[in-house]
């Protein structure tokens, strides 16, 4: 009895450390502390003007809609794009004017419109990125209309 | 950080579980006696090929597990793996708000306000499989699989150094050097090797070579008689062995190292010296000395095992081993510095944080 309330304890224990590790994105590879200010998050929504296919990270640049209806560029930031390439995934992938919404924190130089991009989705939420590789990889053909494929499943 | 975001794709591991017993008499121990790798026209085994180094095994053995997983342990890490990988990739709330002021709680070089989406990342998704053994970590010697520890004269010099990134800093998320030492950011040339796109992180050029535990794990060997070049796609590393030459000089020094080979039966032994006191492996000095062998395992996998010694650092040599299984992938070209805006952010934040913090000592 003992046993197994003690089981029981451990894999909520367990499950809350995946839920909690899940939902956050991953480390950096440099040094974000210094890039990005903690004090100064961001939420733009807005449509793929370019995308800096480079490394060592790619750079999505976002047009948003001000609240006085003028009109901002911003750059976010993300990985390698090998990693995509390699999924069959490429700049036409994203074509320009896809609507995505990032959230971030702005580069600590405010002069500059630059932020992290912890999450970029489509306006629903689904991820543009998704991190299966192999047969898994999502079809290229399903961006950006809809039909994510959920690797694995 | 490394082992939080692991891939998430079974299939492999699927393979790994399923393979009959006894899995150790499919992968022979002595591969040479047994086996007759492809051979290049001078008769040498032909190591070609392009390699992907990712695994979930990580160099260090971790605390309280055995050398050699068993199959349902394997499983069970594997899957676990797996699962965290696939919810990363779950839809979020589209009508979210902003992450929180003052952070989001992330550590290391995510540095509070948190990294990529496992979207971006392509680690491996099972352990390394040695002698049909799935194995816990890549150190196999000592026996305990860890690093030794340094000796006390090198942590006194790497603590006296650490405003002086090394090349596999990143790796270590609570080095204090990366971000708090003194100086650590007054000029590009302070910054890590792999943040300034000159080597790759965490020594996936090596030598030795080990796994970037993120993405682009991809490796090229090229073979002719004369000569042996490694390279690694992560940060655009190309190494090249001579083979059977002298060391050079010991006044040149190598970011790499100078690396030389030679036969052993059907194993490339591959011995590097000369390197410089830039890149520092794991703390190291430029007196450090690796000792590769690469043999053939299969048609489709290396066996890779190094050792690594330098006795300003530990007390004893080092050995370390993994499988290289071939991939059908590409490697990508890696040009790294056009497209570096992140170094120039990072140093003009660090200005910035002089500049507010020299107004706030006057203000007082």
């Amino acid at each position: 009895m003992r046993t197994r309330l003690l089981t029981t304890i451990l894999y909520i224990v367990v499950a809350l450390l995946t839920a909690f590790t899940a939902l956050r994105p991953a480390a950096a590879h440099h040094a974000f502390g210094s890039e990005f200010d903690a004090n100064a998050p961001v939420l733009l929504k807005g449509k793929i003007v370019k995308i800096e296919w480079v490394n060592p990270h790619t750079w999505i640049h976002v047009e948003i809609t001000k609240d006085d209806g003028a009109k901002e560029v911003w750059m976010v930031e993300g990985g390698s794009p090998n990693t995509l390439l390699r999924r069959g995934a490429n700049k036409n992938t994203f074509p320009v004017g896809t609507d995505v919404v990032v959230d971030g924190y702005q580069a600590r130089d405010h002069s500059e419109k630059r932020a992290n991009a912890r999450n970029v989705t489509f306006p629903d939420g689904r991820k543009l990125f998704l991190g299966s590789t192999g047969t898994g990889a999502p079809n290229p053909d399903d961006f950006p209309t809809g039909k994510i494929k959920t690797p694995n499943k | 950080m490394r082992h939080l975001f692991l891939a998430g794709v079974p299939a492999m591991a699927a393979l790994l579980l399923w393979t009959p017993d006894p899995v150790a008499a499919q992968t022979p121990k002595s591969p040479a006696k047994t086996y007759s790798p492809r051979r290049m026209a001078n008769g040498h085994p032909d190591l070609q090929g392009t390699y992907d180094l990712a695994t979930i095994t990580p160099l260090d053995r971790p605390f309280g597990t055995n050398a050699v997983y068993t199959k349902e342990e394997a499983h069970k890490r594997e899957t676990a793996a797996a699962l965290q990988r696939e919810q990363g990739d779950q839809a979020i709330k589209g009508d979210r708000t902003a992450p929180p002021k003052g952070g989001d709680g992330s550590i290391g070089p995510a540095g509070n306000v948190g990294g990529y989406n496992t979207g971006w990342l392509d680690p491996g998704s099972t352990y390394t499989m040695v002698n049909g053994e799935i194995r816990s970590s890549i150190v196999v010697d000592p026996p305990d699989g860890r690093v030794p520890p340094m000796i006390p004269a090198a942590i006194q010099r790497t603590t006296a150094g650490r405003a002086r990134p090394t090349s596999d800093a990143q790796e270590n998320a609570n080095d204090p050097g990366l971000e708090k030492a003194p100086g650590a950011y007054d000029d590009p040339e302070r910054r890590p090797l792999g943040e300034r796109c000159l080597l790759g992180f965490g020594s996936t050029s090596g030598p030795p070579a080990l796994p970037d535990y993120f993405y682009n794990n991809l490796h090229q060997i090229v073979q002719t008689p004369d000569a042996v070049m490694i390279l690694t796609e992560m940060v655009h590393d190309a190494r090249i062995v001579r083979m059977n030459a002298q060391h050079l000089p010991k006044n040149i020094r190598l970011w790499m190292g100078d690396s030389v080979g030679r036969w052993e039966g059907d194993t490339l032994v591959i011995d590097t010296t000369n390197f410089t006191n830039k890149t520092r492996f794991r703390g190291s000095t430029e007196n450090l000395h690796v000792v590769e062998r690469f043999s053939r395992i299969d048609d489709r996998t290396l066996l890779y095992r190094f050792t690594v010694e330098d006795p300003e650092t530990w007390a004893r040599p080092w050995t370390g081993e993994y499988a290289w299984p071939a991939t059908n992938g590409h490697i990508y070209e890696y040009a790294c510095h056009e497209g570096n805006y992140a170094l120039t952010d990072i140093m003009k934040g660090a200005r910035l944080r002089e500049k507010e913090q020299a107004s706030a000592k006057a203000a007082r």
